[in-house]
């Protein structure tokens, strides 16, 4: 899977989540999306991580600047065998 | 009806959102999608998109605790609002509840909460020595544990006359210290089961138990945990057992405003046994140990009749002819349930749902006390539409999970078990019984006064607590202001020198009744305010309440009051009160729509005569028979 797939995947589940559409780009960040809050984000992880069978490492999702690079870590977190 | 018909029901602003919203909440599986439908409740608010039904006052919810409580405390306000309680919310700080209750100038204490919901640290409840010490060391410092929680909540709840909630402790799930574990007080594995047990069984009535202890278990010690979630944001707990903590605070701080069900009524054919009677006869009908199934359908019988001594009140409603529906109660030796264990019995071809009407006005309670179990949907659904205060239980396709799906729906829990609970079904069945020498004594008075009945009134006694407060929660029908009291609110009723509160019990040859009418008055001036007047339907036109009345002048010149003031206020259900103030022979002095104010001077007061006989009088001792 690569970034742009991650993304589109990703974007499922943020219109699930938000009320206003948000279109996902590399670029976006929290700080763009009003409704994307800490209580929000809590909730987000745990359905990323369902969806992408993957399983984060304590700390890792809070170094992820923006959407491209959450997406790079799910990768990275697939990849793993 | 999915998320995204709810979403379009939140764009359109279409107030059937939140009875959508309650359905979904009530059925979300997962973390997510109940903090999704939180998300939205929040939406729908700031758009202004207001619910049908009138908005009760907020309850006032103080959640403290060693842990992060966001956002934990989300679910608990959105469960708790979809159900019709919202709550004003104040959250202590991370690990700070320690300090919170015991400084007396602490926002929890200004916040002045009515429900404190406490999440204690599982890393205090540790014993700090080896292993293999002293047994009598390591169990002094595991009621030390139980001391400083119970004196936390004692202190919080006597600076705020709150209830509290406070949870006990998951057990550890890691294999370390090995099959040796079960051996000491020390390892974490039996020190938490032993904090555990001693706080429950030591907790005094204001204290409510949340069992994270049980729903761990319930859900898998393993699935309950997220270590991950503690080092990044200090959760307590995994996801998934946060919808279960959330909904069980829900579920506890809904049980202290809201009456536990009173009816079971059950359809027969494939509820209570395999089959159909009218077709199969007594011989055909799956039921007992010989086979499988049928020991199912005995199994689910057992279940019922522990619930019945539990204090539900059992019926039948069903689509039968009478005589074939009563043949196994009378006849199989396999039933476990009899004839004598049903308050009510209806086995015709009316519409079930004209049937439970009936089944109420019998028995003098609301349909809403009623829950119907069956397993044909058209039954239930009939019921939905034309009786929809009944609460319904589609059974599921396989007998041997009847027993789970009662056991889970919430709806008989007792909070603190009274043994009057067990005694009702005796005295339901005693008052038909005196309802047939009612029909047969033609005078009232010879009738009443062949009842041979006793009274006992007392003043609010600590031992009466629990039943007090369950009484005032419940009556609906004979109470003239429906005001709701909580444990904690009736102790401090008891324990204020400006009010009298007392109850009456009653017996006769019949049975005991136990206890059945609550008066709270309030005393300003030369005035005894009737606060509450509350009786149980069960003993109307016995005189009780020209007894009580009688009592309640006599307290008050005691106090030297010269007149009471009674007020009525009206609600769906208490129409049967509106001129018992009048027929008392109070005087009206003021009328609105929304309430009836009376009154009675004392100085020319008669006690009125009536055929009980009061062994005891509130405030005195025991009088000498």
């Amino acid at each position: 899977m690569n970034q742009a797939e991650v993304i589109a995947k990703l974007q499922t589940i943020f219109d699930n989540l938000f009320l206003e559409p948000v279109a996902l780009t590399p670029s976006v960040s929290a700080k763009d999306v009003p409704e994307w809050d800490s209580l929000t984000h809590i909730s987000m992880m745990v359905s990323v991580e369902k969806a992408f069978n993957v399983r984060f490492r304590v700390g890792e999702v809070e170094n992820a600047k923006n959407v491209g690079e959450f997406a790079d870590l799910i990768i990275k977190r697939t990849m793993e065998p | 009806m999915d998320l995204n018909q709810l979403k379009a029901l939140l764009l359109h602003t279409d107030p059937g959102f939140w009875d959508h919203l309650k359905t979904l909440t009530r059925s979300a599986q997962d973390f997510e999608e109940l903090f999704l439908l939180s998300s939205l409740r929040k939406k729908a608010r700031a758009r202004k998109l207001v619910s049908l039904k009138p908005p009760r006052e907020k309850l006032r919810l103080a959640i403290l605790g060693g842990y992060s409580l966001y956002p934990l405390h989300e679910l608990i306000e959105h469960v708790c609002e979809v159900e019709g309680f919202p709550l004003e919310l104040w959250r202590g700080d991370y690990d700070n509840y320690i300090s919170e209750i015991m400084d007396d100038h602490s926002g929890l204490y200004s916040f002045a909460p009515d429900v404190v919901f406490m999440l204690p640290a599982e890393r205090r409840c540790i014993y700090a020595g080896k292993l293999t010490d002293a047994r009598e060391l390591q169990a002094a410092d595991a009621r030390r544990t139980v001391d400083s929680l119970l004196e936390l909540a004692r202190r919080a709840n006597e600076k705020t006359r709150a209830e509290i909630i406070l949870t006990n402790f998951m057990l550890p799930v890691r294999h370390d210290p090995g099959a040796f574990r079960s051996r000491t007080l020390g390892s974490d594995w039996t020190f938490r089961k032993w904090v555990n047990l001693e706080l429950g069984l030591s907790a005094p009535p204001y204290l409510h138990l949340c069992d994270l202890e049980f729903l761990a278990h319930r859900l898998g010690g393993l699935a309950a945990r997220d270590e991950r979630a503690w080092f990044e944001s200090k959760q307590p707990c995994s996801p998934a057992l946060m919808i279960e903590l959330a909904r069980e605070v829900a579920q506890l701080i809904l049980s202290l405003k809201r009456a536990p069900k009173k009816v079971l009524a059950l359809d027969l054919d494939n509820t209570l046994w395999g089959g159909v009677v009218a077709d199969d006869g007594l011989d055909g009908i799956e039921l007992g140990d010989t086979s499988p199934r049928g020991e199912a359908f005995k199994a689910f019988q057992k279940y019922l009749v522990s619930l019945k001594q539990r204090g539900v009140l059992l019926a039948v409603c069903s689509k039968n002819d009478l005589a074939r529906a009563a043949e196994p109660f009378e006849k199989h030796p396999d039933m476990v349930l009899k004839m004598e264990d049903m308050v009510s019995f209806k086995a015709n071809w009316e519409p079930k749902s004209e049937n439970l009407r009936a089944m109420a006005s019998e028995l003098n309670l609301g349909l809403d006390s009623f829950v119907f179990v069956d397993d044909n949907p058209a039954e239930i659904d009939i019921v939905r539409q034309f009786a929809p205060e009944v609460t319904t239980i589609l059974l599921g396709p396989d007998p041997a999970d009847y027993v789970a799906q009662l056991a889970d729906s919430r709806l008989f829990e007792p909070r603190n078990l009274t043994s009057e609970d067990a005694e009702r079904t005796s005295q339901y069945r005693a008052d038909s019984q005196r309802k047939t020498l009612e029909a047969s004594v033609t005078d009232m008075a010879s009738y009443l006064q062949s009842l041979e009945m006793e009274a006992v009134i007392s003043e609010f006694a600590p031992v009466d607590v629990p039943r007090l407060s369950q009484l005032i929660n419940k009556s609906n029908q004979f109470n003239l202001t429906t005001r709701r009291r909580s444990e904690a609110e009736v102790t401090a009723v008891m324990n204020d020198p400006e009010y009298a509160g007392y109850s009456m019990r009653l017996k006769d040859r019949f049975g005991d009744h136990g206890l059945i009418s609550i008066v709270i008055g309030r005393q300003a001036g030369e005035t005894m305010h009737l606060d509450t007047w509350l009786m149980s339907c069960r003993v109307l036109k016995r005189q009780v309440e020209e007894e009580v009345l009688n009592e309640a002048a006599r307290l008050a010149k005691a106090r030297g009051c010269t007149r009471l003031q009674g007020v009525y206020l009206p609600t769906p259900k208490n129409e049967m009160v509106r001129d018992f103030y009048g027929r008392m022979g109070f005087t009206l002095t003021t009328e609105s729509e929304t309430k009836r104010e009376f009154v009675l001077r004392l100085d020319n007061f008669q006690p009125l005569p009536t055929m009980i006989k009061v062994t005891r009088r509130a405030y005195e001792p025991l009088q000498q028979t």
